[in-house]
C-alpha cells in the first residue's frame, strides 16, 4: 500500500513540477509518457489525482475497518469470554468449598447437611453450566476452545462423585469421604485450571483487539496518505492558477473540502475511539484482571481452609497450599491484592479493593486461630470458626473479602463495558463516510480538470 | 481368558513360596528385618492400671488429654462417622478405655488423623502419646517403638467385586491391587507379581475399585470386611495369608506407659469390654480375645 501510495506521489510531483521546465524534456516520467503539451499534462494530472483519491479512500477504509473491528473484539467476544471464564471459576470454587463444608457440619447443626447447602451447590454447578455454554459459544476455535472441552468433559465426572459421596454420606459410610476428596482433587487439578486459563487466554485476546484498535502504525499510514493526498491537491491547485490565471478550480475545490471533512471525521474518531478504549483498559480491564485474580487466589484459599479441616489423613498438603495462596495474594508488595488495588486507583474499585485487602489480614488472623484450636484437638472448635457467620468468623471474613472483589470489579467492569461501548460507537458510518467523501473528491478532481481540458478542444 | 489361566498355572509354585515365606518369622521373611520373636514382645504391667507419679501417665494427666493417633478412614476401627462428625470404631474404643483409666473420663482424648506412613515417624517426635490405628506387630517395626501385647489378631486376604473371577492373590499376577503406601500390604502384592497401587486411605482403594481402576485391594481381613460393608456389590475371596497381629504402638522411652496400657488392655479382656467391642464393631459370634505374652 504505501509503495502504491509513492508511486503516486512521485508521478504527481512530477507533472506538477512540468510547467516550470516546460522545454525540458523529463527524462523518465516525461519520456514515458510524453507529456510535452497542456491538455497532455491535464490528462495525466486528472489520472493521477482521480486515482490518488481512490487510492485514499480504500486506505482509510482499510484502516477504519482494522479499528473498528478490534473496537469492536474489544467490547463483545473478549469481554464476555473472559468474564464468563472467570464466573465458571468462581461458581466451581463455590461449589466445591459448599461440598466440603457440608460434610464438615454433618452432625454439628443436628442435620446432616446444612439446610441451604445442596440448594447452594446445585446453584453453582447451574450458574457454571450456563457460562460454560456461552463461553463456548463465543470462543469459536480460539484457544480457549480446549479448555471449554476439558470443563464440559470433566464437570459430569466431579458431579457424579460428588453425588455418591453424597449418598454414601447419607448412608453413613466413611466411604463418602474418599469420594468427596477424589471429585476435589478432580476440581483443583483439572477444572479450576481450565477454568482459570480461559480468562487469561481472554485477556490476551482482549489484549491483541485493544491493541489492534489503538495502535499507533496504522494511524501512521493514514497520515502518510493524508499527507500525499493533500500535498497532490495543493500542487494541483497552485499548478492550475498559474497556468490558467483563474483563482478556483471548482471541481478541485469540492474534492479538498471532502478531503478535509474525511480528515477531520477520522481524527476525531479515531481519536475519541482511541482515547475510550485506552481508558477501558487503563480503568477497565486492567484493574478487572488484577481483582479477577486476587478473587480466585482468594477462592482457592478458602477452599483449602475447609479441605484442611477434612483431611481425614491429617496430612497438612492443603493448610501447605493455603499458606502459599496467601504469599500470593497479599496484600504487601507484589502480592495480587496489592496490584489490585494499585490498578484500580483511581476507578470506582478502589474503596472495595482497599477493604479486600484489609479483610484480607483479618482473616489471615483467624485463620491462625483456625489453625491453633485444630493442631491443639479442639476440632469442633476449629470447624465453627470456619463455617460460622457471627462477627469474627472466618466465614464472615470470607465473604466480605470475597464480596468486595465482587464489586470491585463489576465496578470496574462497568466502567470498562461504558468506555469499550463509546469506543467501538465512534467507528459507526466512519467506513462509509470515508468512501463516500473519497469518491467525492475524485468526482470533483475529475470534474476540475474535465472542464479545463475542454477548453483545449 | 486361555492366557491368564495359563498365566495361573505357571505362577503356581513361585508364588506359593512367596506366600508362605510370610509366615515364616526369622531370615526367609525380608533379610533387612532382624529376627525377634514378635509374639512375646511386650511388657509385662505392675498390677491393675495406676497413674504413678512422675510416670508419662502423669505428663498426660497434666496436659488434660491424652493424644492418640488413628485413623479416620479405617471402617470400623477408627473412622469418621459423617452422621454425627465423631471419631468411632474398635480401635477408638480402646483408646477411650486408656483415657479413662487415666482421667476417669473416657472423653478427654485428642484423636489425630493420620496416614499409615506417619505412624512410627508421629510415635517418635511426640506427636502423639499413643498410637491405635489398626498396626501390625512387626520386627522390623519393633526396631523403632514398643507395642502393647496383642489386641486384635487379623491376617491379609484379597477383596475384588462380585463378578470378578479371582479366588486368591496369586490370581492377580500382573494386575493392579490396591493398598496403602506404608502398610505391608505393599511387599506382599509384590511379591505376588501384581501391579501395587498405593494410595492414602483404604476407602480411596474402594473408590479405585468401584471406578474400575484396580482389579482388587488386599489387606487385612478385618479392613477388607469393612469395604465390604460399604459395597454389596463386593466380597473377601480366599484364605488368610498372613498373620497381622495389631498392637498399640507407643515410644521406647515411656515403658511405664506399655506396662499401663497392659494393664487396660488385661482388664478388657477379663471384664467383658473387650467382648462388648468385638461385637459391636466387628460381629458376632466374638471369638476369645487374643492372650496377652509378655517378653519375660
Amino acid at each position: 500500500m504505501p509503495s502504491a501510495a509513492g508511486q503516486a506521489g512521485t508521478a504527481v510531483t512530477a507533472v506538477s513540477h512540468a510547467p516550470r521546465h516546460a522545454g525540458d524534456a523529463l527524462p523518465a516520467v516525461g519520456h514515458f509518457v510524453r507529456a510535452t503539451t497542456t491538455p497532455a499534462r491535464l490528462r495525466l494530472l486528472l489520472i493521477g489525482l482521480v486515482s490518488l483519491c481512490l487510492i485514499w479512500g480504500a486506505v482509510a477504509a482499510w484502516v477504519v475497518s482494522q479499528r473498528a473491528s478490534g473496537a469492536s473484539d474489544v467490547a463483545s467476544t473478549s469481554e464476555t469470554l473472559s468474564l464468563d471464564g472467570q464466573q465458571i471459576y468462581r461458581a466451581l470454587s463455590d461449589a466445591d468449598a459448599t461440598a466440603a463444608s457440608a460434610f464438615l457440619t454433618a452432625g454439628l447443626s443436628g442435620s446432616l447437611e446444612p439446610i441451604n447447602g445442596p440448594l447452594r451447590y446445585q446453584g453453582d454447578i447451574a450458574e457454571a453450566a450456563a457460562h460454560l455454554e456461552s463461553a463456548t459459544a463465543a470462543a469459536g476455535h480460539s484457544a480457549a476452545a480446549a479448555d471449554l472441552a476439558t470443563l464440559s468433559a470433566d464437570l459430569p465426572v466431579y458431579t457424579g462423585e460428588m453425588q455418591t459421596a453424597r449418598a454414601d454420606n447419607r448412608l453413613g459410610l466413611p466411604l463418602g469421604a474418599a469420594y468427596l476428596q477424589e471429585a476435589s482433587t478432580l476440581m483443583r487439578g483439572t477444572l479450576l485450571p481450565a477454568a482459570r486459563n480461559i480468562s487469561a487466554e481472554a485477556n490476551v485476546r482482549l489484549a491483541g483487539a485493544s491493541g489492534r484498535a489503538t495502535g499507533l502504525p496504522l494511524a501512521l499510514v493514514l497520515l502518510v496518505a493524508a499527507v500525499i493526498v493533500g500535498f497532490a491537491l495543493y500542487r494541483a491547485q497552485r499548478w492550475l492558477f498559474r497556468r490558467t490565471h483563474r483563482r478556483l478550480n471548482p471541481g478541485l475545490v469540492v474534492a479538498s473540502v471532502a478531503g478535509l471533512v474525511s480528515l477531520l471525521w477520522l481524527g476525531i474518531a479515531l481519536g475519541m475511539a482511541r482515547a475510550d478504549l485506552l481508558q477501558a483498559r487503563t480503568h477497565g480491564s486492567t484493574p478487572v484482571a488484577a481483582l479477577a485474580q486476587a478473587d480466585i487466589a482468594a477462592l482457592q484459599a478458602r477452599a483449602d481452609e475447609s479441605l484442611t479441616l477434612i483431611d481425614a489423613q491429617g496430612d497438612d498438603t492443603f493448610q501447605q497450599d493455603f499458606v502459599g495462596v496467601q504469599r500470593r495474594l497479599g496484600p504487601g508488595p507484589g502480592t495480587l491484592l496489592t496490584d489490585a488495588v494499585v490498578a484500580a486507583r483511581g476507578s470506582p474499585a478502589t474503596g472495595p479493593a482497599r477493604v479486600a485487602a484489609a479483610t484480607a489480614t483479618t482473616w489471615y488472623g483467624v485463620h491462625r486461630t483456625v489453625r491453633s484450636l485444630d493442631d491443639n484437638g479442639k476440632h469442633r472448635q476449629a470447624i465453627l470458626l470456619v463455617t460460622g457467620r457471627g462477627p469474627g468468623h472466618a466465614g464472615t471474613l470470607f465473604t466480605r473479602l470475597d464480596g468486595s472483589l465482587t464489586s470491585a470489579i463489576l465496578a470496574d467492569q462497568a466502567v470498562f463495558h461504558r468506555h469499550a461501548v463509546a469506543g467501538r460507537n465512534a467507528f459507526i458510518g466512519l467506513e462509509v463516510g470515508v468512501i463516500v467523501l473519497a469518491l467525492i473528491m475524485a468526482v470533483g478532481c475529475a470534474r476540475g480538470l474535465i472542464t479545463r481540458l475542454a477548453e483545449y478542444q | 481368558m486361555l492366557l491368564v489361566a495359563a498365566a495361573t498355572a505357571w505362577a503356581l509354585p513361585g508364588s506359593a513360596v512367596v506366600a508362605a515365606r510370610q509366615y515364616l518369622p526369622g531370615p526367609a521373611a525380608a533379610p533387612a528385618i532382624p529376627p525377634c520373636d514378635r509374639a512375646h514382645s511386650s511388657l509385662r504391667p505392675t498390677g491393675p492400671p495406676r497413674v504413678t507419679p512422675g510416670s508419662f501417665m502423669e505428663q498426660i494427666r497434666d496436659h488434660h488429654r491424652l493424644i492418640a493417633g488413628v485413623s479416620q478412614s479405617t471402617y470400623p476401627f477408627g473412622f469418621f462417622n459423617p452422621r454425627n462428625g465423631n471419631t468411632e470404631g474398635f480401635d477408638i474404643d480402646i483408646v477411650h478405655a486408656i483415657a479413662k483409666a487415666i482421667f476417669g473420663n473416657r472423653n478427654q482424648v485428642e484423636f489425630k488423623a493420620i496416614p499409615d506412613d506417619r505412624r512410627i515417624p508421629e510415635v517418635w517426635s511426640g506427636g502423639v502419646d499413643i498410637v491405635a490405628h489398626t498396626m501390625t506387630i512387626n520386627c522390623l517395626r519393633l526396631e523403632k517403638v514398643d507395642f502393647s501385647t496383642v489386641y486384635f489378631q487379623a491376617g491379609a486376604q484379597v477383596l475384588v467385586l462380585k463378578n470378578s473371577r479371582v479366588k486368591r492373590l496369586k490370581d492377580l499376577r500382573g494386575k493392579k491391587v490396591c493398598s496403602t503406601s506404608g502398610s505391608d500390604s505393599l511387599s506382599y502384592i509384590k511379591a505376588a507379581h501384581a501391579i501395587a497401587v498405593p494410595v492414602v486411605n483404604f476407602t480411596d482403594c474402594l473408590v479405585k475399585l468401584q471406578q474400575g481402576d484396580v482389579a482388587a485391594i488386599s489387606t487385612d481381613d478385618n479392613i477388607l470386611a469393612g469395604l465390604a460393608a460399604q459395597d454389596p456389590w463386593t466380597k473377601i475371596v480366599g484364605r488368610v495369608f498372613t498373620s497381622e497381629p495389631y498392637g498399640l504402638a507407643i515410644s521406647k522411652m515411656h515403658p511405664e506407659f506399655v506396662r499401663f496400657v497392659n494393664a487396660v488392655l488385661q482388664q478388657m479382656r477379663t471384664d467383658g469390654q473387650w467382648t462388648a467391642d468385638y461385637r459391636r464393631w466387628v460381629g458376632t459370634p466374638a471369638p476369645a480375645p487374643p492372650r496377652a505374652r509378655y517378653k519375660d
